[in-house]
């Protein structure tokens, strides 16, 4: 994947007027797009779990909190097959930034399919990619997905998969997915306003599959659309506002803990926290924090977090909020710092 | 020689560095000079072990010699395994003189009693260091040698340190033979665990260089230094920075810790918050599990006060684990009096 600069259309406005409760923490402007999708993902991916009742919608950073952004979860549900979005759940998610396509066009799903198809078969003639030892037929999909997405404004879903069928097998063999990538856009009206004609944004890219797909199927979209991929990193910032918010979402009785993962690398021997908290415990911590009904405020998020790091630093006398939170877990899903999500339901 | 036998004395100078089998083969005594040099250290280990193994049949060498060679291994690296600690408890009587073959006997005949197949082998070194290596069988299998137990009895003390095999289903036998063997009447796990046999030797012998609880009176001539450095830098909170090295220095001690990788806090304590803030405020615990990690974890606590991450001092659930002689802890609130103390049970 080419490590190459992930430009931005730069955000115009900022804080709406009224409403503000108080200090608020912006990340830098550049990024605050791509981690807005980042965390509609998450919401979106809890919704497409059923898991909708009692799912508060978060609220953005910088953004006053009467912001009529529209919530992605209910227009998301009302037009989702679950057919069709069960290919989101019980999976790992690798996160990358993506820049926008120069001359995509949703009408020519079926030839990039074609052209992704052959490049592949390229790939493999000149010997590079691909599992040794494995020949396999590959064979490409690529779809639009139209409920993906956080307005009318923005792009619809495209979703990549890759399927297989091995040589061997009976020509009416079922083919296997081993591979998925989906670009989306859920940022909402901002970003899709400022992109210039003839350009595409679909700045978050989710992969599942082995890396050497991820590769090539990279590698073409470079080629053809002129943008370039980078992973994506997720700032402890999200990080926190995910473990809010999946803390709140109701789970059964064998639920696994909500865990934190902390870590100190810059000690002469590095260390590393894990804090777990019971999910019954949390999310009564977490239900009495968040108040507005319908809505997650970055405060209840802040004060959550400063809960937990209170009470441990009660016992323990050390600052976590002066290490790097790098993982959260709940029974719901996982987050990594590195830019992986897991999907657990 | 058993094909059994042989496949083992192979494996098992696979897992020895190259560099290291000429010496190990010469300890272990079961190869002549004439035998050891007729075998090229330098060639691949795989061709190694099998000139190892043909010499081997030439000595007609049966398991138990093999397994010495195990033992040998094992007490080079024995930070490859995880050891736990465990303290025997006489019932008052003085301390008797210790017969090693009576000990032996005694061991051997209450394994051999209840399980027909053992593999036992024994071996004394320097420091009164007993180790004894186990494998199990069952009245119908043969011992497994590949998932041994050992033990290590230091004669002298009643701490016995054990690793043992995946098949814990053995342990309870373990100790009664243990404590049968050595005229002890009961016999504990204590919470210490870690990879490194040597630091565990260190906590319970008390061997690492203690903190004093008193006070530590500062050098004169520490008030009288002259400063070595650029007389343009001036050093803000020195005095900090002193109080946080000397307090650091009185709870960690001077010398180096003891070396263990992890500490686990299971915490059964109330949540307590700031009332202000109108958070939970529950009768019952707040459950969590605080679980501590690093090549060299106490060292890696030690460096987090200066680094201004955790507080001077920090705390003593953590600075009292050497003297405890624990590493795993069950913290509950301490009632009545002192709410901001805990007890660990």
């Amino acid at each position: 994947m080419a490590a190459g600069a992930a430009p931005r259309p730069a955000r115009r406005g900022g804080r709406r007027e009224g409403g503000s409760n108080g200090p608020r923490r912006e990340a830098a402007p550049g990024l605050v797009s791509v981690m807005e999708s980042v965390e509609a993902v998450a919401r979106t991916l809890l919704s497409f779990g059923r898991l909708s009742r009692g799912l508060p919608f978060g609220r953005a950073h910088g953004l006053s909190s009467r912001d009529p952004l529209l919530p992605l979860a209910p227009r998301s549900q009302e037009n989702a097959d679950p057919q069709r979005t069960a290919f989101l759940l019980r999976k790992q998610w690798t996160l990358y930034s993506v820049t926008p396509l120069y001359r995509f066009s949703n009408a020519h799903l079926r030839d990039y399919a074609r052209l992704l198809s052959a490049f592949i078969a390229a790939e493999k003639q000149k010997g590079l990619a691909v599992e040794v030892g494995v020949e396999l037929d590959i064979k490409v999909a690529v779809s639009s997905l139209p409920y993906l997405k956080g307005s009318d404004q923005d792009q619809a879903a495209i979703l990549v998969q890759l399927s297989s069928r091995s040589p061997a097998s009976p020509k009416n063999s079922e083919e296997k997915l081993i591979w998925s990538g989906w670009f989306c856009c859920v940022s909402g009206d901002n970003l899709s306003k400022n992109v210039p004609e003839d350009f595409t944004c679909l700045p978050l890219f989710l992969v599942n599959g082995a890396e050497c797909y991820t590769s090539i199927v990279g590698s073409w979209f470079q080629k053809t659309f002129d943008c370039s991929f980078r992973r994506l990193a997720i700032s402890p910032l999200i990080l926190s506002w995910m473990a809010a918010m999946w803390t709140g979402c109701k789970v059964d009785k064998t639920a696994s803990a909500m865990e934190l993962v902390f870590s100190v690398p810059c000690l002469p021997q590095p260390l590393d926290i894990s804090y777990a908290i019971h999910p019954e415990d949390a999310k009564a911590l977490w239900d009495t924090v968040q108040k507005t009904p319908g809505e997650i405020i970055q405060e209840e998020v802040d004060v959550f977090m400063d809960c937990l790091y209170s009470h441990f630093h009660r016992h323990f006398r050390i600052h976590l909020s002066a290490t790097k939170l790098v993982k959260v877990s709940t029974a719901i899903a996982s987050a990594h710092c590195d830019g992986i999500i897991k999907v657990r339901f | 020689m058993d094909e059994t036998v042989a496949e083992y004395i192979r494996r098992t100078v696979l897992k020895i560095p190259r560099d290291e089998i000429k010496t190990m083969l010469e300890k272990w005594g079961l190869l002549s000079e004439t035998q050891l040099q007729t075998i090229n250290f330098r060639q691949i280990k795989e061709s190694i072990s099998q000139d190892v193994v043909q010499l081997c049949e030439e000595n007609s060498v049966d398991i138990k010699q093999a397994a010495v060679l195990d033992i040998i291994y094992n007490h080079v690296y024995p930070n490859k395994r995880v050891w736990c600690v465990y303290q025997m408890k006489k019932t008052g009587e003085e301390a008797e003189f210790f017969d090693l073959t009576d000990f032996k006997k005694k061991f051997k005949g209450r394994l051999r009693s209840a399980l027909k197949n053992v593999t036992i082998n024994f071996r004394e070194y320097e420091d009164n260091a007993i180790w004894i290596r186990i494998a199990w069988g069952t009245p119908y299998t043969k011992p497994n040698q590949y998932k041994p137990s050992y033990v290590v009895y230091h004669s002298q003390t009643p701490y016995v340190f054990i690793s043992a095999s995946v098949l814990k289903s053995n342990l309870p036998l373990l100790c009664q033979a243990l404590v049968l063997a050595s005229n002890y009447h009961d016999i504990r796990e204590m919470e210490l665990r870690s990879h490194s046999l040597n630091s565990l030797k260190d906590i319970v012998f008390k061997r690492y260089s203690q903190n004093f609880q008193t006070h530590y009176p500062r050098p004169l001539q520490e008030r009288n230094v002259a400063p070595k450095s650029d007389l343009r830098i001036i050093q803000e909170n020195r005095n900090e920075k002193e109080r946080i090295e000397r307090v650091n220095r009185e709870v960690f001690g001077d010398g180096p810790q003891p070396k263990l990788e992890f500490a686990q806090y299971k915490l059964e304590t109330m949540f307590k918050s700031d009332p202000q803030m109108d958070v939970l405020d529950k009768k019952e615990p707040f459950r969590c599990l605080v679980k501590f990690s690093s090549p060299h974890l106490l060292e890696s606590l030690k460096s987090l006060a200066p680094a201004g991450m955790a507080d001077a001092p920090i705390s003593p659930l953590l600075t009292c684990i050497p003297q405890k002689a624990r590493n795993y802890f069950k913290i509950r609130e301490k009632k009545h009096f002192f709410p901001e103390s805990f007890v660990s049970p």
